[in-house]
């Protein structure tokens, strides 16, 4: 167990490292120098070529990645080419609303996905086709469109819920979670429908067992033959299809941040591709690297816990 | 039983050659269901109306019209106008070419990618496999919208060469879809013997691996479309899209929204027509991987009661009733009388079946698969498959009728009374749970004791089925102990509730063959000791043999011979019967090296396709025009029991000093 978990927790190094040399060279891509971003248009040839100097930009890459990679292992992302401010703090700032959208809309996304998955399974007939039906038009509705159709619903018509804008939670803790629910709603859509069509399907397969005729023949109750053993074993699939959900509802954040005004970190990476600021874009794309990594090797233990092959040996 | 008892059936019947349909047309016809139909029309319409939009609309997609902007739909604007008065209809069909061509690029690359990827590292082994699956697990660290959105610092707003790169990183996700399927065909004999005509790897992945694949390529490129048009929308709504005034749909989302307050109607349209083609999409992926499945409806008691007293009151009167079939003087402790196993839709699987088991005796229900032997089984204990119900006859067990009996009747006799084992033990365990609370939960369940006393009764019940280390076993899992053990866990567990009828469906067919002797003795054993009763379900005359005192032999749902296992083995009265014998390796071993192993030509006949006549007379060696009638069951020429067959007389009567050939062989193990 333990070289196990050294072991992911070395591959995730692994992959953040080659993730930040890959994004390191991409932003390098990017049209326009660093001079030519900051000074802006009125700036001459030679004093953008003695800007770039000045920062490094024209030294080899290796340089200039170890340069980077070292200020970034001690918290340093740098300072964002458009307005100069720290990206570290800035991203500080935005990724607790990105995560707790995220993480609302999984929990949110698990909750009614299994529960629409169980019941479709266990009843069949018409609930199975209901819960069909809002599992294939859930899946087909994008975010961003049901997004807007809530806060129309919402806020416009019934002025019930905040339109936009985030309130953080030490300010206000009723008004944080009132500035949560469409957004999280919105997201959560996509993700119960997948998670339900995922649950009933597991679900399915988990009551064809043949040992669920075994504890039939041994008197078992059917309620604790559904609901303890049946879910039990779906619950391997169920619960790496809910962190596959986190994952999607994370990028997913970004284009809804949009709609709700939120100042999470997709507001950001969105103005810093737009204008090229590749420090920003850098320490976004890594930032979230991060977060899967760690997601990953969460679902990772919680499988090995799950399931008693893995556990045992 | 010295040999796999598999044989017998495998001989017995060949299972027939299957064409196998062409592959186009099987997508063609999974293609033909309603989803498939939309699907595949839907996105032909948005293509032909948007090429075609020149020549139906009245206004270009970026004409400003002069009619009055966000208005509703009217004669002249079928789906209103946005802010700048243009056309709504004119500029949602005109983006749609766009919109599909570019997101069938992007599935088309990462098809172009994921498919030899997957084919070559399934064909190149483990080593290969690890460093692609490495490589593309770090490309799946990343959201997709995230990398995206680098894309467009790099690259800007082209569009082509936007869904062209998300194609190469939604790849490593299709990759692992393909490789796992790839993987799997690469295992198939076939793919092996390739490798032995001396093909070459990418050869033999081209014709044999790729083939297999089609169906799920296909799934893959719908699915990855509807992700690429998604997100393509998705950048264009957040103004990443083509320039402006070129309509696309999240350009025109994205318009809209700015506009809730003032002309909600304008996020209608495009918003409908963009979920009805992701929709689409998705509809011609289900379409294609399949009917899917559906979750069986639990019907009530109550109705399946009603359900089979309607049938027991109509037409299946049980033809050619038929007596107890007990050689046994004394009174059956279970009888079954004109049992009718059938489907929810009517069919029958078993017709009529009756027989008897006195207290303490074995009775083996034999015959070829699919002859009803395991759900006559099943229905003895009330544990039908959903969608399949006793529909006519009676279960006395002990004056009782189980086929009677309510769902909450059944829970108290299940376990307590009637015990059941499974045919693959490990498969009959919970992989979940340990064996320990399995067992244990079932001795508290069934013996209402505390928990600690049921923990030793489960040590004792595990000493009692032979297992020596019994405290180690009840900490392990199934999948820690061997198929043997799981079967000896299986029988302690059906003997948690001191049962007095213990059905046992195949108990040793999944078992290696030197632990079939060791189970089928240990049962013997613990019916003995415990004075139980037992129905085994087999295929296999050798254990019938070996462990039954009485045989009921099935065919076709019905029972054509019955009498004490001496009987029937030594002078079988029924056609199939011997027939059966002459299939089994056991009998034929010592019946001397001329004797060939028989097979019984054909196969057992569909429940729909079952003759009112002799239901084996097709495959009978002896069948004459008096076998077309309706054949009642007659008591045997020589013995006690009945046989269903109406020349028995004339074929098996003869002097029981002439056995057959491979009675010598049987007469040694019935003895």
């Amino acid at each position: 167990m333990a070289g196990f978990i050294t072991k992911r927790i070395l591959f995730g190094i692994l992959t953040i490292f080659v993730v930040s040399v890959v994004a390191f060279l991409l932003v390098r891509l990017m049209p326009g120098s660093p001079g030519a971003i900051v000074l802006g248009l009125g700036a001459t040839d030679d004093e953008i070529l003695a800007y770039d100097t000045s920062i490094g930009w024209h030294d080899p890459l290796a340089v200039q990645y170890l340069t980077w990679l070292g200020e970034a292992l001690r918290g340093n992302f740098g300072v964002s080419l458009l307005d100069g401010r720290q990206v570290n703090a800035d991203i500080a700032a935005r990724l607790p609303v990105t995560f707790s959208l995220a993480l609302a809309g999984t929990v949110m996304s698990a909750v009614v996905g299994v529960l629409l998955g169980v019941i479709a399974a266990v009843r069949g007939g018409v609930v199975d086709r209901i819960v069909n039906a809002f599992s294939a038009l859930g899946a087909a509705i994008p975010g961003f469109w049901i997004g807007i159709v809530f806060v129309f619903v919402f806020s416009v018509q019934t002025g019930l819920l905040p339109a936009t804008g985030y309130v953080p939670f030490a300010q206000d803790p009723a008004l944080w979670l009132q500035s949560l629910i469409l957004p999280v709603a919105t997201l959560a859509l996509g993700g119960a429908a997948f998670v339900a069509r995922q649950t009933r399907a597991s679900m399915i397969d988990a009551l064809a067992q043949d040992h669920m005729r075994t504890l039939r023949a041994t008197a078992m109750p059917e309620w604790r033959i559904r609901y303890v053993h049946a879910l039990r074993y779906a619950s391997l699939p169920i619960v790496a299809g809910v962190g596959l959900q986190f994952i999607a509802l994370f990028g997913g954040s970004v284009i809804i941040e949009q709609i709700f005004a939120m100042p999470g970190l997709g507001q950001s990476i969105q103005g810093a591709a737009a204008s090229n600021d590749a420090p920003l874009v850098l320490g976004i794309v890594v930032t979230t690297t991060v977060v899967v990594v760690i997601v990953n090797l969460l679902l990772e233990l919680s499988n090995r816990f799950l399931d008693p092959k893995l556990r045992t040996s | 039983m010295t040999t796999r008892n598999d044989s017998t059936v495998a001989i017995a019947t060949a299972p027939p050659r299957t064409v196998r349909p062409s592959r186009l047309r099987a997508i063609r016809r999974s293609l033909s269901t309603p989803g498939g139909i939309f699907g595949i029309s839907w996105l032909l319409l948005i293509v032909v109306a948007s090429f075609t939009a020149p020549l139906w609309s009245p206004y270009g997609p970026n004409e400003q019209t002069g009619s009055v902007a966000l208005a509703g739909p009217s004669a002249a604007h079928w789906l209103g106008t946005d802010d700048l008065g243009r056309d709504v209809l004119t500029r949602i069909f005109t983006a749609g070419a766009d919109a599909i061509a570019t997101s069938a690029l992007g599935a088309a690359v990462a098809l172009a990618v994921a498919i030899p990827l997957a084919l070559w590292a399934a064909s190149r082994g483990r080593g290969t496999e690890t460093v692609i699956n490495r490589v593309t697990e770090i490309a799946m660290s990343i959201p997709v919208i995230i990398i995206m959105l680098t894309v467009v610092g790099i690259v800007g707003t082209n569009l082509p060469l936007i869904m062209v790169i998300l194609g190469l990183v939604i790849s490593t996700g299709m990759y692992r879809v393909l490789l796992g399927q790839a993987k799997s065909l690469q295992s198939q004999l076939y793919v092996d013997a390739a490798f032995v005509d001396g093909l070459t790897a990418p050869r033999v992945s081209g014709r044999h691996v790729l083939p297999g694949l089609t169906t799920t390529i296909m799934v893959q490129f719908a699915l990855v479309f509807s992700i690429g048009l998604m997100i393509q929308t998705g950048l264009a709504f957040i103004g990443f899209g083509p320039p402006v005034p070129a309509p696309s749909w999240g350009g025109m989302i994205q318009n809209a929204s700015t506009h809730i307050y003032d002309a909600p109607w304008l996020m209608v349209p495009t918003g409908v027509v963009l979920i009805l083609t992701v929709f689409a999409a998705n509809s011609i992926g289900d379409a294609l991987s399949g009917p899917r499945e559906k979750a069986p409806v639990r019907s009530n008691t109550r109705s399946l009661r009603a359900r089979r007293a309607a049938a027991s009151a109509g037409n299946t009167e049980p033809t050619g009733s038929s007596p107890v079939a007990a050689p046994s003087a004394t009174e059956p402790a279970l009888s079954v009388q004109g049992l009718h196993v059938g489907l929810d839709d009517g069919t029958t699987l078993v017709s009529d079946v009756s027989f008897a088991v006195s207290a303490g005796r074995v009775l083996g229900l034999v015959g070829e698969s699919g002859c009803g032997k395991t759900l006559t089984s099943l229905s003895l204990i009330g544990l039908l498959p959903t969608s399949v119900a006793t529909t006519a006859g009676s279960i006395l067990w002990n004056g009782r009728d189980i086929a009677a009996l309510s769902e909450q009747e059944l829970f108290r006799v299940r376990g307590r009374e009637i015990a059941f084992i499974a045919q693959e033990p490990m498969r009959a365990l919970d992989p979940m749970f340990s064996i320990g609370s399995q067992l244990t939960g079932a001795v508290q369940r069934l013996r209402s004791v505390p928990k600690r006393e049921a923990g030793a009764i489960a040590t004792a019940l595990l000493e009692q089925v032979g297992i020596v280390d019994a405290a180690r076993v009840l900490t392990s899992y199934p999948h820690e102990i061997s198929g043997g053990m799981a079967q000896r866990v299986a029988i302690a567990i059906a003997l948690a509730g001191r049962p007095r009828l213990l059905i046992a469906d195949e108990p040793t067919t999944s078992l290696d063959v030197t632990v079939q002797a060791e189970i089928l003795s240990l049962l013997r054993q613990i019916i003995a000791e415990e004075g139980m009763t037992m129905v085994m379900v087999t295929h296999d005359l050798g254990v019938v043999a070996d462990i039954c005192d009485d045989v009921a032999v099935m065919y076709a749902g019905q029972i054509v011979e019955t009498g004490a296992v001496r009987s029937v083995l030594l002078e079988p009265a029924h056609p199939y019967t011997k027939a059966l014998l002459g299939a089994d390796p056991h009998a034929t071993g010592a019946g001397g090296p001329k004797r060939r192993l028989v097979s019984i030509p054909g196969q057992v006949p569909a429940p729909r396709d079952w003759p009112s006549s002799c239901r084996f007379a097709q495959r009978c060696d002896f069948a004459t025009a008096a076998c077309s009638g309706s054949v009642p069951l007659t008591p045997r020429p020589s013995g006690a029991g009945l046989s269903r067959c109406i020349r028995a007389e004339e074929l098996f009567a003869r002097p029981t000093s002439s056995l057959p050939a491979h009675a010598a062989a049987l007469k040694e193990q019935v003895d």
